[in-house]
């Protein structure tokens, strides 16, 4: 009996600290939250408590000014997933179910660029691009996520392409499906979940994304929201309600999308770490 | 993300035994497989390994972009070999490396806290809590802790000064003294992160069998911890320590936005003093070779997570114990 009573008084214990783990982690953002409600005045009066009335109005004024920011950030991430799903789920396909002369060699060098970081390429890509004269257009955003998402998209692609039995592809084949009708009706379909994970890697990159759009793009109609917000902060450094409240407009879209697909975001996240899923 | 290819391989060596089992077959150039790739290779030809390469080549010239480029050998090395800020910016490194290290010791304990829940639903619950810091745009958190930071209206400073603390109330990321660590403090606890996520799931892993074995023989619950979950957890934190030393070499948007690497350097890292050489200064040969040096520095240590992945693989299953 009192052996139960402390492993239970234990398991409150633990309770309580891990919810104070959370409320430190979660101060910051929880903070944003209750100043983006506020005017200069209520803040400067008492900055952490909620204080009534609450100033809605505050999202408005943000929304006006990060909204362009958003659009551009959808506009990028969506051509660049649908350039990096149409190109990788074809070539993560033959990777996987054909045989062909240099097929290692072309896996290989895909996949030794997962060693090289994007940042060491900055300065020459800069040079290219410039040179190429797309400097402040959304091509200049999207080739290098599309280049980037390719090598991911194509490996994890080709590894999910292996896992499906072969007996699937010999039945179809059997059947008389051609190459393009089993990655239609058969690869396609079986791989939603992967694409999925790759779509939303590839959001979360384009949002967190900062050098490359810092130096490539200094119109600001064309800025994404990472840098964009840093913009946005010099021009409301004085305005803190509508500052927090652009902050949070800002990231709602990633929060929503992390809440409700944890398990998708997790799984690309740590990738291929063994055991970790 | 370079972890991968460790599964990868394995897959691999499956599929080609399988292969060499079916009866061979006419060997015909299938064209359409070169075409389909084409795509891929073009794309990833042109804008990751010309750039990566290129970086190589020009870090050798004093690098025009819009004019003449003139042959200097090995010139903007030995510049490097000089250059006092290039070097500061690795020692931040240094303390930025040990900093991440150390602070393991909050998400190793919240993670040890989480698997003792009994709950499954407190579990969910407490753990999405936890990570959903990792939800935010990098830049966001930085701005705000940016906004905790400011000396005037700082919240930090604010919260001093009503608790009568205000001597001790500083221009947090503006002195030479404070700022480095006030960069290091962003994120605290630090929890939402891939190294709870790797504690997490490792501890998750351990085989219900041992952990019932060790209750039999009476091992408590600290000696648990000592004796089970930290050995078992070995070879994923090693994996963890060169995943981290890649990305600390990577460090840079929360000194851009906070500091821009000041005050007098005293925040500098390797990819602003890359970025100011070229965009400031105009050095674009030097910066590439600055460029290529840390391109190959990464290089060097990400090929230490595939050849210890590539170890760990035959001890899997326990194989530390």
């Amino acid at each position: 009996m009192s052996t139960t009573r402390t492993r239970e008084s234990r398991q409150l214990s633990l309770k309580a600290v891990l919810i104070i783990l959370a409320v430190v982690s979660l101060a910051p953002y929880l903070f944003m939250l209750v100043t983006s409600l506020k005017t200069n005045q209520q803040f400067a009066d008492s900055f952490w408590q909620i204080s009534l009335p609450l100033h809605f109005e505050n999202y408005a004024t943000a929304w006006n000014q990060i909204a362009p920011y958003l659009v551009n950030t959808v506009i990028v991430a969506t051509l660049s997933i649908v350039l990096i799903l149409a190109i990788a789920s074809v070539s993560g396909f033959v990777l996987a179910r054909y045989r062909f002369a240099g097929k290692h060699f072309i896996y290989g060098a895909v996949l030794v660029l997962m060693m090289v970081p994007s940042l060491a390429k900055l300065i020459p890509l800069f040079i290219l691009m410039k040179d190429l004269g797309l400097l402040n257009t959304y091509v200049v955003l999207v080739i290098p996520y599309t280049a980037g998402g390719l090598v991911l998209g194509t490996i994890l692609i080709r590894n999910f392409v292996e896992g499906i039995p072969q007996s699937l592809f010999d039945a179809a084949r059997i059947d008389g499906a051609s190459g393009a009708r089993m990655y239609r009706s058969l690869m396609l379909p079986l791989s939603l979940p992967v694409l999925g994970t790759i779509a939303l890697l590839i959001i979360s990159e384009v949002w967190n994304d900062y050098f490359w759009p810092l130096l490539a793009i200094s119109n600001n109609d064309l800025r994404t929201v990472s840098v964009g917000l840093q913009f946005f902060q010099g021009q409301n450094f004085t305005d803190y309600g509508p500052l927090m409240a652009g902050y949070l407009l800002a990231s709602l879209p990633l929060v929503v999308l992390f809440t409700f697909l944890s398990k998708y975001f997790l799984a690309g996240v740590q990738g291929g770490l063994p055991g970790a899923h | 993300m370079v972890m991968l290819d460790q599964t990868s391989a394995v897959t691999l060596a499956a599929t080609e035994a399988e292969e060499s089992a079916r009866p061979p077959r006419r060997r015909v150039v299938r064209w359409w497989i070169y075409l389909a790739l084409l795509p891929l290779a073009a794309i990833v030809g042109l804008f990751s390994y010309y750039p990566a390469l290129s970086a190589i080549f020009w870090s050798f010239f004093h690098w025009n972009p819009a004019s003449q480029s003139i042959p200097v050998g090995l010139g903007n090395y030995a510049t490097m070999a000089g250059d006092q800020i290039w070097w500061t910016s690795f020692r931040n490194l240094g303390y930025i490396f040990v900093f991440s290290v150390v602070s393991w010791a909050i998400p190793l304990l919240a993670a040890e806290l989480l698997i003792s829940l009994r709950s499954a639903r407190w579990q969910f619950v407490m753990r999405t809590l936890l990570i959903i810091p990792m939800a935010f745009p990098a830049v966001v958190t930085a701005l705000v802790w940016g906004f905790f930071y400011s000396p005037n209206d700082g919240v930090i400073n604010q919260t001093l000064k009503a608790l009568g603390l205000q001597a001790l109330a500083q221009n947090w990321t503006g002195q030479g003294s404070t700022a480095l660590l006030s960069l290091l403090f962003v994120g605290f606890p630090f929890i939402a992160g891939l190294p709870f996520l790797i504690f997490y799931s490792s501890l998750q892993n351990i085989p219900t069998e041992v952990l019932e074995a060790a209750q039999l023989d009476g091992v408590g619950r600290f000696a648990r911890f000592w004796q089970i979950d930290l050995p078992l957890m070995a070879s994923q934190v090693r994996i963890l320590v060169f995943l981290v030393i890649v990305g600390t070499l990577q460090y840079g948007l929360v000194a851009q936005v906070l500091t821009a690497g000041g005050p007098n350097n005293a925040t500098m890292v390797p990819i602003l003093r890359m970025i100011d050489v070229a965009f400031q200064g105009g050095d674009w040969g030097y910066s590439a070779a600055l460029s290529t040096t840390l391109f190959f520095i990464t290089l060097a240590f990400g090929a230490v997570v595939v050849l210890v992945r590539k170890a760990d693989d035959g001890t899997a299953d326990g194989g530390a114990m």
